[in-house]
């Protein structure tokens, strides 16, 4: 307890190191929290579930992916048709409607895009969504509620609303950017409050599959050109790593789709295959990024530190005569660099969090689907974690010197 | 290497800035340099993480440079992209064969001095799934890559301004036989960046019998779909996005993938000007199809969306760790100060004014800061010429997977040059202001 309260007075001793120390160890350390951020995030995608895990089904060879909407069915069955043949527990479809408010389809501002589903599906599909609790989860309850009794609705993205400014209650128009000539009419219903779909939007697929149906009859009779690769991919839930390996047999050994052909895979697996092409700024992330920032925070906390050492020289040489043994004095000085790194790298995770997630709704850098990331919980305990390696790092040099002060040099040099 | 204005006055602003005070400091640069050596660990410190900062910031910058070059240099300033109605990106675009013949009939395409074909490329565009052969352990089993089918591959290789590092051209039928009892292969000419990526797939045993240990090479084959394709020659890197795509026989690999119809068009006009032109005919006057035309340059400018987000996390991620250092070096020149403080007591003594004693404090920062970020830039610098994996996109689900060359330009290393003496003069600065308001006898004490 003395221990502490000492290592609490001397880095009280000069606040303006301290405070400066500790601004940089702050700085420092929100950098590594926002990359582990995205990289915890894209890794939390990417790895394999083992329960309640979900598959989609795409087109095997062609991106994007646009299969006909006669594989809907079956596919949602998990194309199951024999007698021991496993069932999925849920599942749902996905169709893209790009679409703009300035008929000339100009302006990107105007334009935005949407998943065609099945409204029920976002309440228990939609990754995110499905995990929403109290009174989000029923103000998105209530908005797939409308969306059931009225299939000219859709549910926006804050960042979209706010981008074509327009509030839930509003009307508007999306001419079709993808489906040119299928243009529908839409009452806002909803908002995403998640970062994860603050740019996104979601509409009944039965209101495109319906505007689909209706276009041969406004257009001499000819099929819409994107009728019969209408939908672009189908989610399953199953329950567990068995079950997916028997459903994806199931379908891929199926000859019910053969043109396209189709492939199944987990979630995470896709999302694996799409992240790729990213593969090397996340490696310069983790590898180079992350731990240039652990080196400038060590070198920062090593230089105020081994500073505070030399001017205490005599200090330390007078503890020594007090009996001090210098394994003591190895403890203060990285008690001290302790002090300052975990409470500072503390202070700055968890501010990171706090101002993140509330205030900017996530961090806005878009890849691959993902518009935003949020900073993860587990960062309250990256900060302290960080900041405390670095400043044990910083401070071995300084606390080896400190604890090898001779007395006899120091009192040689006054007297 | 060039350095635009902009950077560049900065960047000479600020070193006028240290030889202004190297002339008008009237304390001998000697004593500075004599007590950043006495204080050598301090100085190493404090200059690594300049160098630190300085490196990774020149480094982020290469990646973002080659990238803005990569959508650059990929559109030709004469071409017009021609595409169909509504269509935002050539992977979503579907031309009839029909409206592909009327297209190159139409003014202000050029022709061909000798054979008077107009200089127009057919191509569908295709996105897709590739399994990989022998994945490296922890990495995905399929990649995406694009796949450009073309009718005449020498027209379109015109057409976008591209050559052939090594071997041939496809053949009219884009095929070549198997070996015996084998199957047909399909005809493919790869672009250098995309045939470096495949080269990674390689087993150590293919690999020591490769005639080219770097990428695949003519005569080498790989699977793309349900075919194999067989490489014929190997298109020489311009630093485009056409250096990570592979060319086939449109009427082959179409087929392949269920991409019967042309995705686009690509028409070669007089220049830029012409281009405009061209592109407000078959927007606004041209009735025998729907289609939507961008001049070649503006489709692939739009294609920068990607580089933007990653310059704009560049200068967060740079300004962040810069205000980092800037507080690391004030910790420095502070206990500078206070180290040193009796030297300023004797100075002031001498008959140093107060400025000048600031001058010296400053110029000790900001020579420390130049020597860190100098390093900083030859670290950085290190990564010119690397290649790296990328995503370039438009953000309307349009984005083309490319390997592009890390490009450390004159701007990088300026820029560089300048954050690091920004650096130095705002961590220099207020410690340097506290040495000039010392008086002489208190710090002498």
């Amino acid at each position: 307890m003395k221990f502490l309260l000492l290592i609490f007075k001397n880095v009280r001793r000069n606040m303006l190191r301290t405070s400066l120390t500790s601004l940089g160890t702050i700085a420092l350390v929100l950098v590594v929290t926002l990359v582990w951020s995205i990289l915890q995030f894209l890794a939390d995608q990417t790895n394999p579930k083992k329960q309640n895990i979900k598959a989609i089904i795409t087109e095997k060879w062609q991106l994007p992916s646009q299969m006909p909407l006669a594989y809907s069915a079956s596919l949602r069955d998990g194309a199951a048709k024999e007698e021991g043949d496993i069932h999925p527990i849920d599942s749902m479809t996905w169709q893209f409607f790009g679409g703009s408010m300035d008929p000339a389809r100009r302006d990107p501002k105007l334009r935005m895009f949407a998943f065609a589903l099945q409204p029920e599906k976002l309440l228990t599909m939609m990754d995110g969504l499905d995990a929403l609790q109290g009174e989000e989860r029923r103000q998105l309850e209530e908005a797939v509620e409308k969306m059931k009794r009225n299939r000219a609705t859709i549910i926006m993205g804050e960042d979209i609303l706010k981008q074509i400014d327009r509030r839930v209650g509003d009307k508007i128009m999306l001419y079709g950017v993808n489906y040119s000539g299928i243009n529908l009419e839409f009452e806002i219903v909803g908002s995403f409050t998640t970062a994860r779909y603050a740019k996104s939007s979601a509409i009944d697929c039965e209101y495109l599959n319906a505007a689909l149906d209706v276009y041969p009859s406004t257009h001499g009779g000819e099929k819409h050109p994107l009728a019969d690769k209408t939908l672009n991919l189908v989610w399953l839930k199953v329950e567990n790593p068995e079950a997916y390996a028997k459903v994806a047999e199931q379908i891929e050994t199926s000859s019910d789709y053969r043109t396209p052909p189709v492939k199944c895979e987990v979630s995470s697996n896709a999302i694996a295959a799409f992240l790729e092409g990213f593969r090397d700024i996340f490696w310069g992330m983790r590898w180079i990024l992350g731990p240039s920032a652990l080196i400038s925070l060590s070198l920062i906390i090593a230089n105020a530190i081994s500073i505070s050492v030399r001017e205490r020289r005599m200090e330390l040489a007078v503890m020594k005569v007090l009996g001090f043994r210098p394994y003591q004095i190895v403890i203060l000085v990285v008690g001290e660099s302790l002090f300052l790194g975990v409470g500072s790298g503390l202070l700055s995770s968890g501010g990171t969090y706090c101002v993140v997630n509330l205030i900017f709704g996530g961090i806005d850098f878009p890849i691959a689907f993902f518009p935003k990331f949020d900073i993860p919980l587990a960062a309250w305990w990256w900060g302290p974690a960080v900041g405390g390696a670095a400043a044990i790092l910083g401070s071995i040099s300084p606390a080896w010197q400190a604890c090898r002060v001779k007395v006899s040099e120091v009192f040689a040099k006054v007297a | 290497m060039s350095v635009s204005y902009t950077n560049l006055i900065p960047l000479l602003i600020g070193m006028s800035l240290v030889v202004l005070l190297v002339i008008v400091g009237r304390v001998p640069v000697r004593y500075n340099v004599r007590n950043l050596s006495v204080r050598w660990r301090t100085t190493l410190m404090t200059g690594l993480a300049f160098t630190l900062v300085i490196a990774l910031m020149t480094g982020m910058l290469a990646f973002v440079n080659g990238m803005f070059r990569l959508t650059e240099q990929s559109g030709q300033p004469g071409n017009v992209m021609l595409m169909s109605e509504g269509a935002t990106d050539e992977a979503f675009s579907n031309l009839g064969f029909a409206d592909v013949g009327q297209i190159e009939l139409q003014p202000g395409i050029l022709r061909d001095e000798a054979s008077n074909l107009p200089l127009a490329s057919r191509e569908t565009y295709i996105s897709c799934n590739q399994l990989v052969e022998n994945p490296a352990p922890g990495r995905p089993r399929r990649r995406i890559v694009q796949v450009r089918g073309v009718d005449d591959p020498e027209m379109s290789a015109r057409v976008h301004g591209l050559t052939l590092l090594s071997g041939n051209w496809f053949s009219r039928e884009g095929v070549i036989a198997g070996a015996a009892g084998g199957q047909n292969l399909v005809q493919a000419v790869v672009g250098e960046g995309i045939a470096r990526e495949f080269g990674r797939d390689r087993t150590k045993e293919v690999l020591a019998s490769a005639k080219n240990k770097l990428r695949l090479d003519v005569g080498d084959s790989f699977l793309l779909g349900e075919e194999r394709l067989a490489i014929v020659g190997v298109i020489k890197s311009t630093g485009s996005v056409f250096d990570s795509e592979i060319w086939a026989k449109r009427a082959r690999i179409g087929k392949s993938f269920g991409e019967e119809n042309y995705s686009t068009v690509v028409v070669r006009t007089a220049g830029p000007e012409e281009a405009k032109k061209v592109k407000e005919f078959f927007n606004k006057d041209y009735k025998d199809s729907a289609l939507q035309a961008y001049t070649e340059t503006e489709y692939f400018e739009s294609l920068a969306q990607t580089n933007k987000q990653f310059l704009g996390a560049t200068i967060i991620i740079t300004a962040i760790l810069s205000i980092g250092g800037v507080f690391g070096v004030m910790n420095t020149m502070f206990a500078a100060v206070s180290q040193r403080s009796k030297d300023i007591g004797v100075l002031r003594i001498l008959g140093f004014s107060r400025l000048e004693v600031l001058y010296t404090f400053l110029l000790e920062s900001l020579v420390l800061a130049l020597f860190g970020g100098t390093l900083g830039c030859v670290f950085g610098c290190l990564v010119h010429g690397t290649k790296a994996t990328s995503v370039v996109s438009g953000g309307q689900g349009s984005s083309k997977n490319v390997v592009l060359e890390l490009l450390v330009s004159g701007d990088t290393i300026s820029i560089g040059l300048l954050v690091a003496l920004l650096m130095g003069l705002l961590g220099g600065l207020i410690p340097s202001l506290l040495a000039m308001r010392l008086r002489p006898l208190e710090s002498l004490r």
